[in-house]
């Protein structure tokens, strides 16, 4: 056993050793930090707003963002996939545990349960605010750093603090369900995918080219989400993912922080009917 | 400017060092550790310095009497001069991009993971790797 850790730990120590070396040799193709940018880079840059070229642009001023919904939007479907997945499993292991159905029947008020006074009204003062800023950070991600993602998990961690102080009955009554957050969750990702084939939905209809994942008119597929709204920059397609992805993900991860603090005893009760089976 | 450089080259240079020890930190923790929760936040510690890594690689030198400016257009209406400065200014916006939907899908695997923890101690009784692996599927 103890050979064993020190054989583990010589085989880290040579991989971390070699590893550094390859990078200080520009194994990540020059030295760190490089010394300018590559193409690929300066193209996304130049292009990320640029009306001169209406053909290749974003026409939004966060390049950030237009990489994640535009130039590479198609990975950023799968890999919100990937985090769906992820939440379908935390799911799939709690089949059988409804966090609403005991709670429900009885009558408590709000002072019975949770956590302290303070704490109670901290939160309260709390919440209007996180997800004011929640939703700015998402509305905005098309202009400023942040985006539907960050918007989604600041307003994932204040639904958790009130999961936390108010305690789980008590948000069920209030309608945090495991139900109504799935449902929030399916509407955001039925957004994302209605967004994805908006362009090629409005293609069909005018009759031209269009492609999935498109946001401006391209060079052979002269239709496109407007970037501009009432001289507002909305940057065409993105915004609405930004909506949407805020929507998915804050509703997802509440949805597993329901999961998680489910009663130990519920579960064990579903644990048990399993192994009478 | 001289001094500034070298101020520049030695904060980088413990970014690096630092980087690359958690990164042998964490993948001692995800080896050797027998508790499966110490494996988890090895693992944490270890997507993070991973992500930290990739911002860095995307990261660009100081050029001379300028400072390195976030890849955000922040001078509207673009005008072709302010594209240009921009470019010549701002980091890689690709390797943030690929961090930004690493992290949340990090949260989402590590809740998984964090469930199915949760799950093996409610049937199991420990964490242990050890003590789980000699159980061959036996209940408590």
């Amino acid at each position: 056993m103890k050979y064993e850790r020190a054989l583990i730990a010589v085989a880290i120590v040579v991989f971390i050793l070699v590893l550094s070396y390859a990078v200080t040799l520009g194994a990540m193709g020059s030295t760190l930090p490089p010394r300018d940018l590559r193409l690929l880079a300066k193209l996304y840059l130049w292009l990320a707003i640029n009306p001169w070229t209406r053909n290749l642009t974003v026409m939004s001023p966060e390049a950030v963002t237009s990489i994640v919904w535009d130039f590479r939007g198609l990975d950023t479907f799968f890999e919100t996939a990937v985090l769906y997945l992820a939440i379908i499993g935390t799911v799939a292991i709690y089949r059988g545990v409804y966090a609403s159905s005991k709670s429900r029947e009885v009558p408590i008020s709000e002072d019975e349960v949770g956590m302290s006074p303070i704490a109670k009204s901290v939160t309260k003062i709390t919440l209007p605010i996180v997800i004011a800023v929640a939703v700015a950070i998402a509305l905005h991600g098309h202009l400023t750093p942040g985006g539907g993602f960050q918007g989604g998990s600041t307003a994932a961690v204040i639904l958790l603090l009130v999961l936390v102080v108010f305690s789980l009955q008590y948000s069920i009554r209030m309608g945090i369900t495991k139900g109504s957050t799935l449902a929030l969750r399916s509407a955001g990702l039925l957004g994302i995918a209605v967004t994805s084939i908006l362009v090629l939905i409005l293609g069909l209809l005018v009759g031209c080219q269009s492609f999935i994942f498109q946001n401006q008119p391209k060079a052979y597929a002269p239709v496109g989400v407007p970037a501009f709204l009432d001289g507002m920059l909305v940057s065409g397609t993105l915004i609405l993912f930004n909506i949407f992805e805020c929507l998915a993900v804050a509703a997802g991860l509440t949805l597993t922080f329901i999961l998680v603090l489910t009663h130990e005893e519920e579960i064990r009760s579903v644990m048990k009917g399993d192994r009478h089976e | 400017m001289s001094s500034d450089f070298h101020l520049v080259a030695y904060l980088t240079g413990i970014v690096i060092i630092s980087l690359f020890v958690n990164m042998g930190v964490s993948l001692y923790g995800m080896f050797a550790r027998p508790s499966l929760i110490k494996k988890l936040i090895a693992l944490t510690i270890l997507s993070d310095t991973a992500n930290v890594f990739a911002i860095l690689v995307g990261y660009r030198r100081w050029p001379p009497g300028s400072i390195v400016k976030p890849p955000v257009l922040t001078e509207l209406p673009p005008t072709p001069e302010r594209v240009a400065r921009f470019v010549s200014t701002a980091v890689d916006p690709l390797p943030q991009a690929l961090v930004l939907t690493a992290i949340v899908i990090g949260l989402a695997v590590i809740i998984f993971l964090a469930v199915i923890i949760m799950q093996i101690y409610r049937t199991y009784g420990t964490t242990d790797v050890r003590l789980i692996s000699k159980m061959r599927g036996e209940r408590r």
